[in-house]
């Protein structure tokens, strides 16, 4: 077993792979504070609404996974040598469209599940309907900001000449959180008028 | 049709395990609810959260995609051995987390401090968050490459898989180790 020192390995020498990716992480890092100095702020609406602080981990992450899944897509289309991004692409837009549908499909079953979450607990503090608009009106703007992140991102990396894996996914799935944070408090303190 | 094809495909593929990470992701929530609670005894600490679960995603969503590109190109092979390439990774990724275990409760710490608001100890953040980052590297090092090698094989892509299980595993494992850091930094010091 060798472990960073041999170079036939290349890409996948962990020193190499730490050296690349550790002043990524601690960017990222100062980015996310922003997400949690967010989080930390609104600790009256959740401790008001525990309802939101049950949504809060999927509203982030489904923003991410859809991006994640995407950017991947991408990333391996790079790898595998189709680098083009052709505005007529109909698989492209295929792509884009399947991302759409399954966030609506996640972020209504998340609003209908937290509402029965609140109804079991016996504290049903917001509607039914109050529940699906944070859901979906947060969801959708998180969705176009986690789809048109995956594309730049993965073409950005591809132009630099960097591997999209150590980059592109970390990217847009920590700028969504943080988006998806600040419009997640924002669109719930709206709508509930807090 | 391959336009429609695509759709259906990706659609079918994804939503299942997306729907899993629903369930994860709204259990993750209702630890997050227990540890809002926590709050009083350690000011402070939401701010490491976001971040805390974002690093674990970076980290081990970056070993996900590695190893899926490795499958695809047959650089690595769909199972535990040792093999050079999938022991490199695996060592990197668990430097990077507990290293920026580090590096995370200095900076909500800081941060804190900056804005003026109420915050524990930098020894508690630190000690919470390297507790809680080594727990839930262990959990998603073998999690994540037991989910992708087991999907491989069964036919799915792991470009679909890698995003929603790091996400899923990290917020659940990543939350509760984070409560029981909490848990144990509060009977220790």
């Amino acid at each position: 077993m060798v472990i960073g020192s041999n170079e036939s390995l290349g890409s996948w020498q962990a020193s190499r792979i730490v050296r690349n990716m550790i002043p990524l992480l601690i960017v990222l890092s100062m980015i996310v504070l922003v997400a949690g100095v967010t989080l930390e702020n609104a600790q009256e609406l959740l401790a008001e609404y525990g309802i939101l602080a049950v949504m809060v981990p999927t509203m982030i992450a489904s923003g991410g996974n859809l991006g994640a899944i995407l950017s991947a897509r991408l990333s391996t289309r790079f790898h595998l040598g189709l680098t083009e991004l052709r505005i007529r692409d109909r698989t492209l837009w295929a792509n884009v469209a399947a991302i759409f549908a399954l966030g609506l499909t996640v972020f209504t079953t998340l609003a209908l599940g937290a509402y029965a979450i609140a109804a079991l607990a016996g504290d049903p503090a917001a509607t039914l309907f109050e529940l699906l608009t944070i859901s979906l009106v947060s969801g959708i703007a998180i969705i176009s900001i986690a789809v048109v992140l995956s594309f730049a991102a993965t073409w950005a990396s591809y132009r630099l000449g960097i591997d999209p894996d150590n980059v592109t996914i970390p990217i847009v799935t920590n700028v969504v959180d943080v988006f998806g944070m600040i419009i997640f408090i924002g669109v719930a303190s709206a709508v509930l008028g807090f | 049709m391959a336009a429609v094809d695509e759709f259906v495909s990706i659609y079918r593929e994804a939503l299942p395990v997306l729907l899993i990470a629903l369930a994860g992701g709204l259990f993750s929530g209702l630890v997050l609810e227990a540890i809002i609670e926590r709050v009083a005894t350690f000011p402070g600490l939401l701010v490491a959260v976001p971040v805390f679960l974002a690093t674990r995603g970076n980290v081990y969503g970056a070993l996900g995609g590695r190893i899926s590109s490795g499958l695809h190109q047959g650089l690595i092979e769909p199972r535990f051995q040792r093999d050079d390439r999938l022991i490199n990774a695996i060592v990197a990724s668990f430097v990077n987390a507990v290293s920026m275990s580090v590096v995370i409760a200095t900076l909500s710490w800081a941060a804190l401090g900056l804005l003026g608001w109420e915050s524990a100890s930098l020894l508690e953040f630190v000690a919470i968050l390297l507790i809680a980052g080594v727990l839930t590297s262990i959990v998603l090092i073998f999690g994540l490459l037991l989910v992708i090698f087991a999907g491989y094989k069964r036919g799915y892509d792991p470009d679909n898989l890698v995003g929603p299980i790091v996400t899923t595993l990290g917020d659940i494992f990543g939350m509760l180790f984070l409560l029981l850091a909490t848990i144990s930094v509060e009977v220790l010091i």
